[in-house]
């Protein structure tokens, strides 16, 4: 009978959850308050906005109007948006390799007992925290066709003059070696980290198996930095879809749209022609690229560790 | 008792009231606030400061602020983000007449033909077809016409003369084709052309063709924009294909840079000739080496060229806004901004000619020309001037032009005929909206 009564009191397990809630989460929620509201005003709301203004046509001061699928359709059938797409992937082709082969090969050189470590360690990465705007003039200026330094290189070895930035088949080419210069420091840092994670003895016990140095490379360090240079491959395709800085201030899109990109096509519609919907249009379309892109890295790359 | 003594000294507080406001001793009105943006350039803040002082010390009542027009990549930019936000200046002395139809689409200025007196302030001071020029297709004027900068070629008087060139055989497109011959030059002997006679850009920034193409055009047409009256596509001509011909040709034969040229190259002497306004004169005259001598000249024309040449006036105009509670006052100011006296000032301090009838003949503005010779060169040249046109789809159809100059002229790989076909249509598809 007591035990019954006793049964009686005990709160029901929802309303035990409530309480719990209640007296120990509410401090919990107000630490997070500003990131949740950081996160509606900044994040959701202009993502809900720009994609409402998918179906919209607004120049920012007239009344919006509403258009239907006529953004996506005419996204579909512009050919200077699918000229910029190509340039992007252009850019990507050779950018990506070149970030990872020279990241991976200044990694190892900087993770070995070198002279000076830390100064170039420390030089590698100084043209990443470099502003873009600034790293970009100087390599306009470096790539100059008739007063540019590597010109006067070129000149001075008895070779021809080459259009870096005003020939429309080598202009986006040479924008992925600058930016492939400016963001490599950081790709060195991610691929010291993982090959500081390398155990010593698995180097070791192969030395005693008689493997040399290329084997060790190639059967050790490589498959174990596989998690690195998958975060690097992504990273650096996610940044390299985002091209912008180094095409408008150095060419504008020029010569031909040759280095017209995605982000800069969207920019131009967005802010020079106030086509906000057809910009958040091709915002929209470049996530989805972006997304899929990533989703094929994923799944080719990501493979189990073999040890 | 007591009730009596309290009737007494209410009767007392509210017969002083009467009186004091009966002498005017305290005063019902506050001052109007009125906020101004010049452009932010240090001369133009400089002129808006000494009038803002001027005038807030002659008009107690209606106060002037003055704010720089915020930072941003274009005036444009920072005056649409204000109408889209509702926090626009009463007035602002920046309007570019490009982008007037954007501001109106957002109803953003103040039909200032409604303002008392208006057309009798602004035909005294501008000339009528100027005046006229920036009517509306409603009927109304949006902004007030207040200074042009008309754009010329600057030469380098002795490195044209160390070269054997006369700077009139500069004034057609054959005359200029040989000089430039004449003077690309490799003058170091590293095995590059390092002396040139013009740079013309390569950078397809829609707004670096007013700097050639379009002052070109403008000079070789007699005068045309690229729309019609009627707003139709208009530079489908042979003028068009003269200019991207001439263009063409002088990166054809080599005889400009291509790419980017570090530094001021028309001030380092390696550049002879350079398009400019008049806002030049006062930075050529601080940053000049010693011994530097320039002058200024009507841009080129096609050969047989008749008539005076036209050239594009890079008008800036004033402007009162739709959400000023004071537009009156605002007006006020304006005519202040515009004044005789204050057109003198602004000359003096910015180099921008003003739009004012007889400005050369002015007395009053005598002293200043003759102290500033080449001046009056662009104050003639300003009767000759042509605007952009009234489109809000100016800036895509500029960049549609842009493209077929990389192309055409830069790059070589479209004929002029071709490239000047494909920007017409590309700018009729613009028009036609989607």
């Amino acid at each position: 009978m007591k035990e019954a009564a006793v049964e009686e009191r005990q709160p029901s397990y929802l309303a035990r959850l409530r309480m719990e809630y209640r007296s120990s989460d509410k401090a919990g929620y107000i630490m997070v308050l500003p990131y949740v509201l950081h996160f509606l005003v900044f994040v959701a709301y202009p993502l809900v906005f720009a994609f409402i203004l998918v179906f919209c046509k607004w120049d920012i001061v007239s009344p919006m109007e509403f258009v239907g699928l006529r953004n996506i359709q005419r996204l579909m059938r512009d050919t200077t948006f699918w000229t910029a797409v190509t340039n992007t992937l252009k850019f990507l082709a050779l950018h990506i390799p070149l970030q990872i082969v020279f990241a991976l090969l200044i990694a190892v050189v900087l993770n070995g007992p070198i002279k000076l470590r830390g100064f170039f360690r420390g030089a590698f990465f100084l043209p990443f925290v470099i502003s873009g705007a600034v790293v970009t003039i100087l390599w306009q200026q470096l790539y100059s066709t008739d007063a540019g330094v590597f010109n006067l290189i070129l000149t001075k070895l008895g070779a021809s003059p080459v259009p870096w930035l005003t020939d429309p088949s080598i202009a986006i080419y040479s924008i992925a070696v600058m930016a492939t210069w400016k963001n490599v420091g950081f790709y060195i840092v991610l691929f010291l980290a993982g090959l500081q994670n390398v155990p010593r003895e698995l180097y070791e016990a192969a030395s005693i198996d008689g493997a040399n140095r290329g084997e060790q490379f190639w059967k050790i360090t490589m498959p174990l930095l596989r998690p690195v240079t998958l975060l690097v491959i992504m990273l650096s395709t996610i940044g390299g879809f985002g091209l912008f800085i180094e095409p408008f201030v150095m060419t504008g899109g020029g010569p031909a749209e040759s280095t017209l990109s995605v982000v800069l096509y969207l920019y131009k519609n967005a802010f020079q022609f106030l086509k906000m919907g057809y910009a958040a249009t091709i915002g929209f379309a470049l996530a989805l690229m972006i997304f899929l892109v990533t989703l094929v890295q994923r799944k080719l790359l990501d493979v189990e560790q073999p040890y | 008792m007591r009730t009596s003594i309290k009737s007494r000294v209410a009767a007392i507080v509210a017969a002083l009231l009467m009186v004091s406001l009966s002498c005017g001793i305290i005063e019902a009105k506050t001052p109007v606030t009125i906020t101004f943006w010049p452009s932010s350039n240090p001369q133009e803040i400089e002129f808006a400061k000494i009038i803002v002082a001027r005038w807030n010390k002659q008009n107690p009542d209606i106060q002037v602020k003055m704010e720089p027009l915020p930072a941003s990549r274009s005036t444009e930019e920072v005056l649409l983000a204000a109408i889209a936000a509702g926090t626009t200046p009463d007035v602002c002395a920046n309007i570019y007449p490009g982008a007037i139809s954007q501001y109106i689409a957002g109803k953003g200025l103040y039909p200032h033909d409604k303002l008392p007196g208006f057309y009798d302030f602004v035909y005294e001071r501008s000339p009528k077809e100027i005046v006229d020029s920036f009517t509306y297709r409603d009927g109304h004027i949006y902004q007030i016409p207040w200074k042009a900068n008309p754009v010329m070629l600057a030469y380098n008087v002795n490195l044209l003369r160390e070269n054997g060139i006369d700077p009139r055989s500069l004034s057609t497109y054959s005359g200029f084709l040989k000089a430039a011959e004449k003077l690309a030059k490799d003058t170091d002997g590293d095995g590059r052309i390092d002396q040139w006679l013009y740079a013309p850009s390569t950078d397809v920034t829609w707004w670096q063709r007013f700097f050639d193409f379009y002052t070109l055009y403008i000079a070789a047409s007699g005068g045309k924009t690229l729309l019609d009256d009627r707003g139709r596509v208009a530079f489908e001509d042979e003028a068009a294909v003269a200019v991207f011909t001439f263009l063409r040709t002088l990166f054809d034969k080599k005889l400009v840079p291509k790419g980017m040229l570090i530094g001021d190259q028309f001030l380092g002497g390696k550049v002879a000739t350079t398009i400019t306004g008049p806002y030049s004169i006062p930075y050529y005259d601080q940053n000049a080496p010693e011994g530097f001598k320039y002058d200024f000249m009507p841009v080129p024309v096609p050969d047989g060229h008749k008539g005076p040449v036209v050239t594009y006036g890079d008008p800036k105009n004033i402007g009162i806004f739709a959400n000023s509670k004071h537009p009156l006052e605002a007006w006020e100011f304006v005519k202040f901004i515009m004044s005789r006296e204050n057109d003198l000032l602004w000359l003096e301090i910015t180099s921008q000619p003003p739009y004012r009838k007889d400005i050369v003949d002015d007395p009053m503005f005598a002293p200043y020309f003759k102290k500033n010779p080449m001046m009056s060169k662009f104050v003639v040249q300003g009767a000759y001037t042509r605007g952009v046109d009234d489109s809000k789809y100016l800036i895509e159809i500029f960049d549609a032009i842009s493209k077929q100059y990389d192309l055409c002229c830069v790059n070589g790989r479209k004929t002029p005929k071709n490239a000047v076909r494909d920007g017409a249509r590309d700018a009729r598809d613009i028009l036609a909206g989607w």
